[in-house]
């Protein structure tokens, strides 16, 4: 159980709700008011700081995250929207240790530099392969559309999720 | 084995990226002490505007404010404004002028996003509703905001020291020998150039937070130059001495050169700190970055190049406008004034130049250093009068610059700015990169495009850029520890280049440890002070302190594994981790003889001096094609070879180059900060208005890296990177388009077309509407 120690929650609002869902695994309760967005509830409260805010707008996509497996900017969801439903950040694809296939070929091409747009990079090429695990280039292209990378050109972005797409389909990387 | 695979030159994973992949960066923001508050700012809504009143009451009976602060109420405690050296004249010979960049404005605002009142409060939430409360009121003044329009009789003046516009300006070379040389010339050719204004854009945007606790001010915030915001600090905040700020730097999301210097938010946030002995954040949002995060570029030019009947270029004469903004930072005229300049005549043998540079205020926000600085501008001009003067020539384009270029044999080679290359192979490269682009096999793919009704055009930018920031010299400090540790400390400054990474690789060069064994410090300036990291110059300079630090750190070890092992030193042998007596099998593990020392660890300091800046260059060649139908630019093919001198990284140098050309396609065909002629307001304020390069673009690089050519002025023969990409793609996708427009039937005309090149601008280009004339219309 995580209480709200820092960032969103505020002492003024009287009209907190209280909302039950689960992070990356965890069953979790949460304070949120009508207006928290659910970036903030996961930065504040929750600490969870791997999902980054990289713009005002909703285009940037470093907020992204998966709501019951869907690919979505956390900037555009209300914290309440998530109620009774299952978020996964960047910090819950390892497991035991082990880097998700996504993260370990972002490592092996060199699919990031300064690392701030990487998370959101991460996470919707997780959508995207859950869905269509033999994506062609033109279709990594169009899901990775809303997340901007400023440093890499999205040269080894691309190739990392082509990488981790054979990985994950047991073929030679 | 270990040192083959993990040392200099071989491909590695970056140490950075385990962290980083699982969300376990530490960006400003990721860090939030207890009892933090947030402080918010209200800017002015106003390109140019006299502050009538600014009412804050409503504001600070707010729930959760702690503090309001106005520009009065700073000036009030002394606050100074951002001093800037004044190292150039106006045209009246009186120094470089520019308004006081005040922490608060003062009195007058002078562009739309400039703070005026500060709120700091409980939650982010109660911050935004006070900032909401605070009433400003505004008498509009007639605003300016392109350097053109600032220039002409009658415009709005921005600032009563410069009735004129001009901060400064300088003009280089020689007039008259160079009109004599034009006039005497059998070609000439002459072009008016936009290099249009740009955001940075890197993806985290400026981040501080501020803390006071026993007697000290700390600072943690996104930057690239640790040290310079110190300095900032103590010389604009009283009370603060050198002793007790520090300033800590994590994890920064992305730097460009937009986070070099310090902000008025910077100042405020420690402000506020201070007053409230609360921890002080403020978080960028985007919106507020666009507004008063440097801009970069912003140069419009009027050129000119004289070459006689065989196409050696006699003189390159121009006059360009720099754009600097309202607030005018000593950067931001230094790079237009001097940097640019210091490579226009690029990789040529032009001994001639005449350039007039004027850096004009206008209400906009103030240019600073963006990727490239000054070189880009520099070289998009002589890149585009190469073309136009092999097409008034008929001459191949790479043919006339091949005759032009300053050879080996030349070397060191002086150019007109008083610059010294070391090296340089210039033909090689250009050469190398026609190869590697089929350069004889365009005549067939421009066919093919044709029949599939497609136009398309091949450009050509070989050059070179000046890298190094004039601050060559750098401190590394290791320490080896008891615990088995080897920790590098410096003062350049990690911002996602992988730095750190190309440190452990030549430390693991010479101590032979297994690199996780190797650690690398920055951005604390309780550790490490210097200049940071700007100008493509932390390898080339702080690599190679890393290398003498790290020797010295052996040679000493001997001394003392002489003492513990009771040898003489000279018969001391380091291999791998561990001191051995030559020709026995007594030794002592390093870490070992680490721990025996005072407080267990071995700390030996190493400087390094590069002589001089180094010189990177190279070829770009790019080919697009045109949809005539929408006037669509598509990049389908780029080729580069690249001398950055020896490599020590190669998958992060290919990274840089790659990246850093999709930066510069970004500026030839889509980005552009945009201000309102009437109101100078900024259109250009999201990234749905500004428009960076998005996942769709090119990304099919041939990149070839040519390391016969060492640099010869500092130890490890590199040559920055940083920058270079950026700099070729801008002129090499450009002159793609004029070419492809030029065979489509425009001809010279096509040489009109200004960045960005958007599907608009080019289709109406090939409907033969190119605006009006530059300088008869203003630049929005």
């Amino acid at each position: 159980m995580s209480q709200a120690s820092r960032g969103a929650g505020s002492r003024y609002d009287p009209l907190m709700t209280s909302i039950q869902l689960t992070v990356n695994g965890r069953a979790l309760q949460a304070e949120a008011e009508p207006a928290t967005l659910l970036v903030e509830l996961l930065r504040g409260p929750l600490g969870l700081t791997g999902t980054h805010v990289g713009c005002d707008t909703s285009q940037c996509g470093c907020c992204t995250v998966l709501l019951d497996g869907e690919s979505v900017k956390s900037c555009s969801v209300l914290a309440v929207q998530a109620a009774g439903r299952d978020v996964t950040t960047i910090e819950g694809l390892a497991k035991d240790g082990q880097l998700h296939p996504v993260q370990e070929a972002f490592v092996a091409c060199h699919g990031l530099q300064c690392g701030f747009c990487t998370p959101g990079m991460i996470m919707t090429a997780t959508c995207l392969l859950s869905r269509n695990p033999r994506p062609s280039e033109a279709e990594i292209v169009h899901a990775l559309d809303g997340n901007l990378c400023r440093c890499t050109g999205y040269v080894n972005i691309v190739a990392a999720v082509q990488q981790a797409a054979r990985a994950i389909n047991g073929e030679a990387v | 084995m270990q040192a083959q695979r993990f040392g200099s030159g071989h491909a590695v994973r970056r140490i950075e990226d385990p962290a980083l992949v699982q969300g376990q960066g530490r960006f400003t923001d990721d860090v939030a002490p207890a009892g933090e508050v947030f402080l918010r700012f209200v800017r002015s809504n106003a390109a140019h505007a006299t502050l009538v009143s600014v009412d804050v009451d409503a504001a600070r009976a707010m729930p959760g404010v702690l503090a309001v602060y106005t520009g009065a109420d700073l000036l009030a405690a002394g606050v100074q404004p951002i001093a800037f050296g004044p190292a150039f004249k106006r045209p009246d010979g009186q120094p470089m002028t520019a308004p006081p960049k005040r922490a608060l404005a003062v009195d007058t605002v002078r562009f739309v996003g400039e703070a005026v009142v500060a709120v700091v409060a409980e939650t982010r939430q109660a911050a935004e509703a006070a900032a909401n409360a605070v009433l400003v009121e505004y008498d509009t003044l007639p605003s300016v905001s392109d350097a053109i329009s600032a220039l002409k009789p009658g415009a709005p003046v921005v600032w009563a020291d410069a009735p004129d516009n001009i901060s400064a300006e300088l003009r280089h070379g020689d007039p008259a020998a160079v009109a004599t040389a034009f006039a005497a010339a059998a070609h000439r050719v002459s072009l008016e150039v936009v290099n249009q204004r740009l955001a940075p854009s890197p993806m985290e945007p400026r981040s501080v937070l501020a803390s006071f606790a026993d007697e000290r001010l700390t600072v943690r915030l996104s930057s690239q130059m640790p040290t310079g915001i110190r300095t900032g600090l103590v010389a604009t905040i009283p009370g603060l001495s050198t002793d007790n700020v520090r300033v800590v730097v994590g994890d920064v999301g992305g730097g460009f050169g937009m986070k070099t210097g310090l902000y008025p938010e910077d100042i405020v946030v420690a402000f506020a700190a201070l007053q409230l002995k609360r921890p002080v954040k403020w978080q960028a949002e985007r919106v507020e970055d666009f507004l008063t995060a440097a801009h970069g570029r912003d140069l419009v030019s009027q050129a000119e190049m004289a070459l006689d009947a065989q196409g050696k270029v006699l003189a390159i004469r121009a006059r360009s406008l720099a754009n600097v903004g309202a607030y005018a930072s000593t950067t931001g005229v230094v790079i237009q004034l001097m940097i640019g300049p210091w490579v226009t005549t690029s990789i040529y043998d032009i001994g001639l130049i005449d350039l007039q540079q004027i850096a004009v205020l206008t209400n906009c926000a103030a240019t600073g250093a963006y990727r490239g600085a000054g070189r880009p501008e520099a070289i998009y001009l002589v890149e585009r009068l190469m073309d136009a003067a092999a097409r008034e020539m008929g001459l191949d384009p790479a043919e006339l610059r091949r005759r032009n270029m300053v050879r080996p044999e030349q070397m060191p080679y002086k150019n007109p700015m008083g610059m010294v290359y070391d090296c340089g192979q210039f033909e090689k490269m250009l050469a190398q990169g026609q190869a590697l682009a089929d350069w004889a096999g365009f005549g067939a793919r421009r066919e093919a495009s044709k029949a599939r009704g497609l136009l398309r055009g091949r450009g050509i930018a070989t050059f070179l850029e000046w890298t190094g920031g004039n601050a060559l010299e750098e401190n590394v400090q290791v320490n080896v520890t008891g615990d088995g540790f080897i920790e590098l400390t410096s003062a350049t400054q990690a911002m996602g280049q992988g730095i750190a990474t190309s440190y452990v690789q030549l430390a693991h060069d010479v101590f032979g440890v297994p690199i996780e064994r190797i650690r690398v410090l920055q951005g604390d300036t309780d550790r490490a002070n210097g200049f940071g990291s700007a100008g493509s110059r932390s390898l080339f300079t702080g690599g190679a302190a890393v290398r003498v630090a790290a020797e010295r750190t052996v040679e000493h070890g001997k001394q003392l594994a002489a003492d513990a092992l009771e040898a003489p030193a000279a018969d001391i042998e380091y291999r791998a981790g561990r001191f051995a007596v030559a020709g026995t099998d007594l030794g002592i593990d390093l870490f070992e003889l680490a721990g025996r020392q005072t407080a267990a660890r071995i700390v030996v300091d190493g400087s390094a001096s590069a002589g001089a800046p180094s010189w990177p260059n190279g070829c770009h060649i790019c080919e697009v094609e045109i949809d005539p139908g929408t006037g669509e630019v598509t990049v389908v093919a780029y080729a580069s070879v690249n001398d950055i001198g020896r490599i020590v990284s190669p998958t992060i140098v290919r990274g840089q180059i790659e990246g850093g050309a999709v930066q510069g396609i970004g500026q030839a065909l889509s980005e552009r900060v945009a201000y309102d002629a009437e109101s100078g307001q900024l259109l250009s304020a999201s990234f749905m208005d500004y428009a960076l390069p998005h996942a769709d673009g090119f990304r099919a690089f041939k990149t070839v890296f040519d390391e016969s050519v060492p640099c010869l002025t500092n130890s490890l023969g590199a040559k920055g990177v940083g920058e270079l990409g950026t700099i070729g793609a801008t002129p090499a996708v450009v002159n793609a388009v004029v070419d492809a427009l030029a065979d489509a039937g425009l001809g010279r005309s096509a040489e009109r077309v200004q960045m960005p090149l958007t599907a608009e601008t080019v289709w109406r280009a090939l409907h033969g509407d190119f605006g009006p004339a530059l300088f008869e219309m203003p630049v929005a």
